[in-house]
């Protein structure tokens, strides 16, 4: 974990929805207050500085979520915001989108799913270092040359495997979900009802970890995906 | 319900007929009043004209206007022949005595200069008459008048068949009412009736169509509203059966498990294995009720304002891209021929969501070993999306039933799937205007997103 811890602002409703983000963010070593009424999340999220906000569209109190976001932004504030909401239509979500917010998550979700997406944030905002060249152990991607080795073996790669992976090493030791890749890499957001992604990725994999004593590439139950040299806690065996 | 009373005036029908009566009746009246006025108006107004100049013309015959040669001239005008039973001469002298002439009783007074209407008695028999008392210079009066036997008999001819006429007319009037009323009072019998039954809960009766005239228009109008609401009805009835099999099935299994769990030895594996079973249980259900939202979503046409201008091609092309590897494991040929710059309006998301659904269906249903072939472009000036597969296709009698929601075939009941994919296929094609169609590719199946093109 980072040197600092960082500070997240959870503002939702709902006691046990909020409990369980809570829980959840303090296990993954983060600093959390909970505010649960609209006036409450708007008081904290301006007067103190965040690292990232969760907070629940529809709020008690006459202050939105919506027009929480608007607030900060209106106060030149970039905080990353994620919007968690009931209200699940695309309509929904582009105007949470258009709003201002960074990310968009439907309720009910999984905790994995959002604490995947609050690590994208993060990273996204933390200032990287400006680097021409990604590397996960012996796996190098070139960002100039579009060159891919791993040790000393050249792999050759189409397009989008090119981008799936530059993804996954940008995100190094993150999970990172289905939708997440599809919205990344694929530039869309909809629920592909087959494997589609699973497939793309063992694909990859195929190319990446297959003939080496190192897994790069690990599946998560349930969840997705994550890049690095150690394996998760609770990983699967590879499908392929 | 109180019928006879309000009969005429709640009654619509009642009202158009009174309205068409009254206007019947004085219709009748005025062309009456017309015919009136043009027979027996004019006779009257020669009348008084003829006996007017035949006093001037009396007048001046006599010369010098004396009262001797006047009472000559009367004499010889009435023994001339001419008009004799007709014509009615009189003088008064100034005493008031009768002179020439050949009134009988006169009954009448004044010596005005007047004309007037009255009966007189001539050649022995009383007889209706129209008379011109005109008094004389130094005395006397002149009365010249006209026997109106024969005109008071045309007149009686006249008003007889006035009102023949009338009374004719009038039961014409209100005896074609009568029908009027009956005729469109059974039309709407038809209707009422058909309205009586659906409302009992009968949704079969449709309204009977006879001719073509407006009632048949109309009929066959609310025909096909019942068609549609029928198949709604339909529809509605089936996704409820098919909500309740498909919650109940996986809500029952996501219980056994949970309580079998909690009931036998409660071991951290087990219990996180049952947990994590639950879990993907409860995801298929919500992605379920997801995708029932979307369905409303788009049925309920409430996203026009979030349509961008997009590149159709450029889709198809992405996704396309996306499937080749799972159907290239699935051992299909996928070839994806989508050129650019194919430009619709729309949520290119929901219609990523479309193409990847037809490519889920054509990869699941075509087999192994099948060829898949998604092209975009343009189709009988449309734009179209066609996902073309040599699988054994959907026979035509099932073609209309796998849009609907919930809906299977039953040789595919044991694949994986909820019968939801082509109704949100459907849907989105519908709410950005286009349709969805299945056609036949003997061998296999083409289904078909066609939308309308951008303007301009």
């Amino acid at each position: 974990m980072m040197e600092n811890r960082v500070r997240c602002l959870v503002i939702e409703d709902e006691a046990e929805t909020s409990n369980y983000i809570c829980k959840g963010l303090r296990e993954a070593g983060y600093l959390v207050t909970a505010a649960a009424t609209g006036p409450d999340g708007l008081d904290y999220a301006t007067s103190e500085d965040w690292d990232i906000i969760i907070l629940d569209r529809m709020l008690p109190g006459r202050i939105d979520g919506l027009s929480i976001v608007d607030k900060l932004r209106a106060l030149g504030k970039q905080t990353p915001v994620i919007i968690v909401s009931a209200l699940t239509t695309i309509d929904a979500r582009v105007t949470g989108l258009r709003g201002g917010a960074d990310d968009y998550l439907s309720k009910p979700f999984a905790f994995s799913e959002l604490l995947a997406r609050v690590e994208a944030l993060l990273r996204r905002s933390a200032p990287g270092a400006d680097s021409t060249q990604l590397q996960v152990a012996d796996l190098k991607l070139d960002l100039r040359t579009l060159r891919v080795t791993r040790g000393a073996k050249v792999i050759t790669l189409q397009p989008r495997e090119y981008r799936l992976l530059e993804y996954l090493m940008r995100n190094e030791n993150q999970v990172v979900t289905r939708t997440m890749l599809l919205e990344s890499v694929w530039d869309y957001h909809f629920d592909p009802q087959t494997n589609v992604i699973d497939v793309q990725i063992s694909r990859l994999r195929a190319k990446v970890d297959k003939d080496f004593p190192v897994m790069l590439i690990h599946t998560l139950r349930g969840v997705g995906y994550r890049m690095g040299a150690t394996p998760p806690d609770d990983m699967e065996p590879p499908h392929a | 319900m109180p019928r006879l009373p309000n009969l005429w005036r709640g009654s619509i029908v009642a009202k158009l007929v009174l309205g068409y009566g009254l206007l019947g009746i004085a219709t009748i009246a005025a062309v009456s009043a017309v015919f009136y006025s043009g027979t027996i108006g004019v006779l009257d107004q020669n009348i008084d004209g003829k006996i007017i100049t035949q006093s001037e013309r009396l007048l001046e015959s006599a010369g010098d206007g004396k009262y001797p040669s006047l009472e000559a001239e009367v004499k010889r005008q009435l023994s001339d022949g001419i008009d004799s039973d007709r014509e009615i001469l009189q003088l008064f002298d100034a005493a008031g005595a009768r002179s020439a002439g050949n009134l009988g009783a006169w009954p009448g007074t004044g010596d005005d200069d007047e004309m007037l209407t009255t009966t007189v008695t001539r050649n022995g028999r009383s007889a209706p008459a129209r008379l011109y008392l005109r008094p004389l210079d130094g005395g006397g009066v002149l009365i010249v008048g006209r026997d109106l036997s024969e005109e008071e008999a045309v007149r009686d001819v006249i008003w007889r068949a006035l009102l023949a006429g009338v009374c004719v007319s009038l039961m014409l009037t209100v005896g074609g009412a009568m029908l009027f009323r009956r005729s469109i009072e059974g039309r709407l019998g038809d209707i009422r009736r058909t309205a009586a039954q659906i409302e009992a809960g009968d949704l079969s009766p449709r309204i009977p169509v006879t001719g073509n005239d407006e009632f048949a228009l109309l009929n066959r109008d609310i025909n096909r509203m019942l068609d549609r609401i029928e198949l709604l009805m339909d529809g509605i009835r089936h996704v409820s059966n098919a909500i309740a099999h498909d919650l109940r099935t996986p809500l029952s299994r996501i219980r056994g498990r949970l309580d079998d769990a909690l009931r036998h030895d409660m071991t951290v594996p087990r219990l996180s294995g049952a947990a994590h079973d639950a879990i993907d249980d409860i995801d298929d259900l919500i992605r379920l009720f997801e995708r029932l939202l979307q369905i409303a979503e788009a049925e309920s046409g409430m996203r026009a304002r979030l349509f961008e201008r997009l590149d159709l091609g450029r889709v198809v092309a992405d996704i396309g891209e996306m499937y080749e590897a799972t159907a290239e494991d699935s051992g299909i040929t996928l070839t994806v021929d989508a050129p650019d710059a194919l430009f619709v309006d729309g949520d290119r998301n929901l219609l990523a969501s479309a193409v990847a659904s037809l490519l889920d269906n054509a990869i699941k249903y075509a087999g192994p070993g099948a060829a898949i072939r998604v092209r975009a472009g343009l189709h009988q000036g449309l734009a179209s999306i066609a996902v073309h597969d040599n699988g054994p296709g959907i026979p035509e009698c099932e073609r209309g039933n796998v849009t609907q929601r919930f809906y299977r075939l039953d040789k595919s009941r044991h694949m994986p799937g909820n019968g939801l994919g082509l109704s949100i296929v459907g849907a989105t094609a519908t709410s950005h205007g286009g349709a969805l169609v299945l056609e036949d590719a003997a061998p296999g199946l083409i289904a078909r997103i066609v939308l309308p093109l951008a303007p301009g």
